[in-house]
């Protein structure tokens, strides 16, 4: 029989209520971190091959310094081996910001039977592998409200620590969905959420989001269990942000219901996308990360000339 | 209620089961708990209405298990109790409780007290008078009594050790009957014919017309031991039971004086009611053994007592003849030992032994039979006076050997020369035997009237001979006579104990004789009665030292016991109880059943009396259980709550579920644990098998013949050779079809496979090992034969130095019993088991070929051409190299060249390995087979 649960306490500590809950996650987060980088390697080496060598430098070149400059910048172990005096060159300037917003509402802590992960583990997993990715590929990524945007090797831990510190910070709730903030123009922005609330509320932060002219990437990630209502018999559902109980005699004459439902709910969500240019795509916890993150590889690259979607299954 | 021993203590709580359907009803309308789910997307149907609400219904297998749940409840309030104690059966008049207190009572002597406690209580309830009367205080007038008087008296009988005559109680019973109308009679029966169990019943029902009289008698027969007996193999002890009511096995054990356990002996009966158990001990441990017992059985007649009369003595047997192997039926030594064989450990001298008595004395023999041994001379007389000064019994007999000769060692003096012996003296008839006097230790034994004697030695009439003398003939002459010598006694049969001059070794009365003589010889000889100084006319008793008590207890004796005399024999009676008798060291053991006793159950049948049992079993209150029960179906009962809940999914869920079902476990552990602790007899282990080599296997499936591997490779060549050519010769003309000969080697291999094992010596090679050695000669002893072959028939002159050959063989044979050997005569048997032989020749003609010595030669020879042994030659040792002879290649090419040479010296060596293979095949057949010829005539007739 399909169960699912909410995670418990021990398995909640990764978001960390409370100090001790830091270390938990400090001790736990080297394995998301493994998995987040496995993953991006992965899809790395599967699209774009070894296109160069050693990974990591923000040297870009150097330049012969030009009389008026500041003298600061010459880089003198360079200029030493020369007759002429050399300016170290970065690259990194030019490069682009990804905002990336990871849900981690009570929602995403459940997982059912017939899932891989927990939704919010797979979120985070998802999150930082892309993040991991984009740092490697030059570009500067942020969690929104959050930190600025970071462009450093260890872009994963410093990430994941600051969702941490967060999560110690007194008064901390975990938000439903990002802070109604337009973005620079020309910035990128990456949600990953399980997208439950109403409608109404998505567009308006989405419309916010994109008033200036950024464009983003909205993974909605699924449970199984959410997606084909595999229940049956005397049930009580529950809910989980609120109070709400739905007691049903036989939950299988609700399925249909629901499902209509949820498709309603996810065209609604992926109309808003497309009128911003947004591309949306649904990710379930029975899939491998991997796929999700390929995808939304593929999203972000071809982003900023094409408005389309592409579903992920 | 509902023909099940079971009753309620509270039946009015069991109304409560009507209350079981208002439950059900209740239980019904109740559903479980929902599943309950997490779901995160429930606001998108949170609006929605449920389209059909109908209530899981409770399933019928849940409502069964919590209807049954509260049904046993109820079931424990009410107090069930499962053997319950009997209620009155509304008899209106006094109550006669009569109590078998033998004792085949006693091992259920507590459930019988409670019985009749419960009968006497119960009856005092009703307001009846009770008179309780044992059977072996039957002839005391019985009277009336309240209750507490009555249980007083209950609590003071106890079983005695023995049977009482139970007629003797039917006097005072119908004394009883006549003076109080009406009486209920309650017999508490052993259950044992014996004491006239039938006609006291018939008595009973007679005496009491119309009113009941009811039996009660116990669930399991008595068991009891019917007296010992010190066999040759172990000391046999009769189990004996009433009827097959009862455990079918058990244990006995056997105690020494001190009380220590010596031994344990497991007894199981079959069909019969009578087996024998025997206890496998040292006859030293067997002679400790004072009292045997049978293992949680508690009552004298489980109890045989043992004194010295069952202590098996150790006799050595010295007889003048030499070598009677061949003609066992003529030897005195084979009548003595069969006599003897019942009741003592006898001994004779090894074969070959230089000084035959001096040896058997140093086995520590108690007695020391000389059968027609004249005589006895230098050392060896001194160590047998020795011996019969420090207590030793000396029994001589007469015979041929004896009568030539005088030495000091006999009873009385002897008339010699020709007068002696019966030639001379011309009997008219072969005199019988006179009855035995009182004073001799022969009394009590019937003498047969087809004892007679022929011949017999004679005493010199003196003074005293008449007191001397334990046995005559008819006419008077002495036939038995004894003397005491220092501590010890010196005994002369003038007989032979062979059947030549008198057919008495034949008698079973020989065997009661020795018996008897065999039992005076003591540890020290102090307890042996100079019978010859006794005065005649003294009947001697002893006093009883400890008695057993009717639980087979030893104790100190009660008042009422008598002395007994010291020839006491049979079961004890109220006057003698069981027990030792006498001073301590020469005990009498009185037993509570006799050697013959049988144990029968009573028979009632056809006679109008009301049978009951012995309750079987306590009052079983099953509260307790049925309450255990109840709370393991509460903890089903939760789990399936749980289970119907969808609880096991849940991490939590399942935490408590396995708490749940730890708890469970371990109170049903606590609950039936001490049940299943019955169980221990562990099944032995059944011993392994010794392992068998394949080679091993193949060797015990045909027969074939052998050779030893001396590790000299020419040797072993040729004697696989030789070996394999015989093999194929014998297959040839005989009727044996041998396999391929092996090769083994002493110290690894089983020999016992091999008929004929063929040992080439070889000069060089190390000795075998003494295991090895061991083996070789156990080997022979089975009935296998070695051929020794020194090959070095052209080395050794006669007179001449030993060979190195000759001198390891020596060496060899110095650690094996190896028989008197001679030259192969010319009349023995192996040169005429298949050709007729001269010599045995091999490789070389001129060697000698030796065999086991055969025994003298005796009667008339002429008319017998060839002689043998008992048995096969264990030792043939030649020099003459016989494989090197046989050893002829399937090609027909020999390997070794024959001195002098020729094929008719290789067809001899042939033909000579033949006769060996037959001989050990078939033994003496072929010496019998010269008798064919007489046979046929007759059967011409």
């Amino acid at each position: 029989m399909v169960d699912a649960r909410l995670l418990d306490e021990d398995e909640l500590r990764a978001d960390g209520r409370h100090e001790l809950g830091a270390l938990d996650l400090a001790r736990r987060l080297p394995s998301l971190i493994v998995a987040a980088k496995d993953v991006a390697a992965t899809v790395m080496y599967g699209v774009h091959g070894r296109r160069r060598a050693g990974v990591g430098e923000t040297f870009w070149q150097f330049r012969p310094f030009v009389m008026g400059e500041d003298t600061g910048r010459i880089d003198w172990r360079r200029s030493a081996r020369d007759d002429k005096v050399y300016v170290r060159e970065r690259e990194w300037e030019a490069a682009h910001t990804v905002w990336l917003w990871i849900d981690r509402s009570p929602s995403m802590a459940y997982v059912s039977t017939l899932a891989m992960q927990s939704k919010i583990d797979r979120a985070v997993t998802l999150g930082l592998a892309t993040a991991d990715l984009l740092v490697r590929g030059g570009e500067r990524v942020g969690l929104t409200g959050l930190t600025r945007a970071l462009a450093s090797r260890n872009i994963v831990e410093r990430l994941a620590e600051s969702m941490v510190q967060e999560t110690i910070r007194p008064g901390y709730a975990p938000a439903e969905l990002p802070a109604a903030i337009a973005l620079a123009p020309r910035t990128q922005a990456v949600i990953v959420s399980d997208l439950l609330s109403e409608p109404a509320k998505i567009a308006e932060t989405i419309h916010a989001m994109s008033s200036r002219g950024a464009l983003g990437h909205v993974v909605m990630i699924a449970d199984p269990v959410e997606e084909t209502f595999p229940f049956s018999g005397h049930t009580e559902f529950l809910d989980v942000d609120s109070n709400a109980t739905l007691r049903v005699g036989e939950a299988e004459s609700f399925k249909a219901d629901y499902i209509k439902r949820l498709a309603i709910h996810r065209d609604s969500i992926r109309s808003v996308c497309m009128s911003r240019g947004w591309s949306f795509a649904i990710h379930r916890t029975d899939r491998p990360a991997s796929e999700a993150l390929l995808a939304l590889r593929m999203q972000i690259e071809a982003g900023q000339s094409s408005g389309s979607y592409r579903e992920a299954v | 209620m509902f023909g099940l021993p079971l009753a309620f203590s509270v039946p009015m709580v069991l109304s409560a089961l009507a209350l079981l359907p208002a439950l059900y009803y209740l239980l019904r309308i109740t559903p479980p708990r929902p599943r309950q789910i997490s779901f995160p997307p429930l606001k998108l149907i949170l609006d929605l209405k449920p389209k059909e609400e109908t209530p899981a219904r409770t399933p019928w297998w849940l409502l069964l298990m919590r209807l049954g749940l509260a049904a046993l409840i109820i079931f424990a309030m009410a107090g069930p109790i499962w053997n319950p104690l009997p209620v009155s059966d509304g008899a209106r008049g006094p109550l006669l409780v009569i109590l078998d207190d033998g004792w085949p009572a006693a091992p259920q002597w507590d459930q019988r007290v409670i019985a009749i406690n419960e009968r006497i209580t119960s009856a005092t309830r009703d307001g009846r008078p009770s008179a309780l009367m044992a059977i072996s205080e039957g002839a005391r007038d019985v009277a009336m009594s309240d209750s507490s008087r009555a249980l007083d008296r209950l609590r003071a009988i106890k079983p005695v050790p023995f049977l009482p005559d139970r007629l003797a109680a039917l006097q005072s019973v119908n004394k009883f009957l006549a003076a109080n109308k009406s009486t209920e009679i309650v017999w508490f029966a052993d259950g044992v014919a014996g004491g006239n169990a039938r006609a006291f019943a018939e008595g009973l029902v007679k005496a009491a017309g119309d009113n009941p009289v009811r039996i009660v008698t116990g669930n399991r027969s008595a068991l009891a031991l019917g007296g010992a007996e010190n066999a040759a193999g172990g000391l046999e002890v009769r189990v004996l039971r009433a009827d097959s009511a009862g455990t079918p096995q058990g244990q006995l054990r056997a105690y020494d004086l001190k009380g220590l356990v010596v031994g344990e002996a497991n007894y199981a009966f079959g069909l019969s009611n009578e087996i024998k158990a025997k206890f496998d001990l040292p006859i030293e441990l067997r002679n400790e053994i004072a009292r045997i017992e049978i293992a949680n059985e508690h009552s004298a007649g489980a109890v045989t007592l043992l004194d010295a009369r069952y202590k098996r003595r150790r006799v050595g047997i010295v007889t003048g003849a030499s070598a009677d192997l061949a003609q066992p039926l003529l030897a005195p030594n084979y009548y003595l030992a069969r006599a003897l064989g019942p009741f003592a450990d006898v001994r004779e001298p090894r074969p070959g032994v230089r000084d035959p008595v001096s040896s058997i004395l140093g086995d520590q023999v108690a007695v020391l039979m000389l059968a027609d041994v004249g005589v006895v001379a230098g050392p060896a007389h001194d160590a047998v006076a020795k011996f019969v000064d420090n207590g030793g019994v000396l029994v001589r007999f007469a015979g041929t050997r004896l009568a030539g000769s005088s030495d000091d060692l006999v009873p009385v003096r002897l008339r010699r020369g020709g007068r002696v012996l019966g030639g001379s003296l011309s009997w008219d008839k072969p005199k019988p035997l006179a009855p035995f006097e009182r004073e001799s230790p022969f009394f009590g034994l019937s003498v047969s009237e087809e004892v007679s004697v022929t011949r017999q030695v004679l005493a010199e009439p003196e003074v005293g001979l008449a007191s001397r003398t334990w046995a005559q003939l008819a006419d008077g002459t002495p036939l038995v006579t004894a003397a005491r010598r220092g501590k010890g006694l010196i005994v002369l049969f003038h007989l032979t104990a062979d059947t030549t001059w008198s057919n008495l070794p034949l008698s079973g009365l020989f065997v009661d004789m020795l018996r008897r003589v065999v039992a005076m010889a003591g540890e020290s000889g102090a307890g042996v009665q100079d019978q010859t100084a006794a005065d005649a006319n003294r009947v001697e008793t002893v006093g009883p030292t400890r008695t057993l008590d009717g639980f087979g207890v030893l104790g100190a004796p009660p008042v009422t016991a008598k002395p007994i005399p010291v020839n006491f024999e049979g079961a004890a009676t109220a006057d003698h109880p069981p027990g030792f008798y006498g001073p301590v060291d020469s005990m009498t053991a009185v037993n509570t059943l006799s050697l013959t006793d049988k144990l029968e159950a009573a028979n009632f049948d056809g006679l109008r009396l009301d049978m009951q049992a012995l309750r079987p079993a306590e009052p079983v209150d099953l509260r307790p259980s049925i309450v255990t029960a109840a709370f393991l179906l509460l903890l089903a009962d939760g789990l399936a709550s749980l289970w119907l809940a969808g609880g096991f999914g849940r991490r939590r869920a399942a935490r408590g579920a396995a708490a749940v079902l730890a708890l469970g476990i371990l109170f049903g552990m606590g609950q039936f644990v001490p049940q299943s602790a019955q169980a221990q007899n562990a099944p032995q282990t059944a011993p392994a098998k010794p392992q068998m080599s394949p080679r091993d296997m193949e060797a015990a499936l045909k027969t074939r013949l052998a050779y030893v591997i001396t590790g000299d490779k020419t040797v072993d060549e040729g004697s696989r050779v030789g070996l394999e050519a015989l093999s194929r010769e014998l297959g040839r003309r005989t009727s044996l079809n041998p396999g391929e000969p092996n090769g083994v080697d002493p110290a690894r291999d089983e020999l016992v496979f091999y008929p004929l094992l063929y040992w080439p010596i070889v000069a060089g090679r190390p000795q075998p090992t003494v295991d090895a050695v061991n083996r070789i000669s156990n080997f022979m002893k089975q009935g296998g034969t070695i051929v020794f072959d020194t090959r070095d028939a052209l080395l050794s002159r006669p007179g001449g130095p030993p060979t190195p050959e000759a001198l390891w063989l020596r060496q060899l044979l110095a650690g094996v019993d190896v028989p008197e050997l001679e030259p192969i005569p010319r009349d023995h048997v192996v040169t005429k088991t298949y050709y007729l032989l001269d010599n045995f020749v091999g490789r070389t003609t001129i060697g000698q070929t030796w065999i086991e010595a055969l025994p003298p030669e005796q009667g008339d020879i002429s008319t017998r051409p060839a002689r043998a042994g008992d048995s096969v030659s264990p030792v043939v040792i030649t020099s003459n190299d016989f494989a090197a002879a046989w050893a002829v290649d399937r090609a027909g090419n020999a390997m070794f060249p024959l001195i002098p040479g020729g094929n008719r010296q290789r067809e001899m060596a042939l033909r000579a390995g033949i006769n060996l293979v037959m001989y050990t095949l078939t033994g003496n057949y072929k010496a019998d087979q010269v008798h064919v010829r007489d046979l046929l005539e007759r059967l011409a007739h």
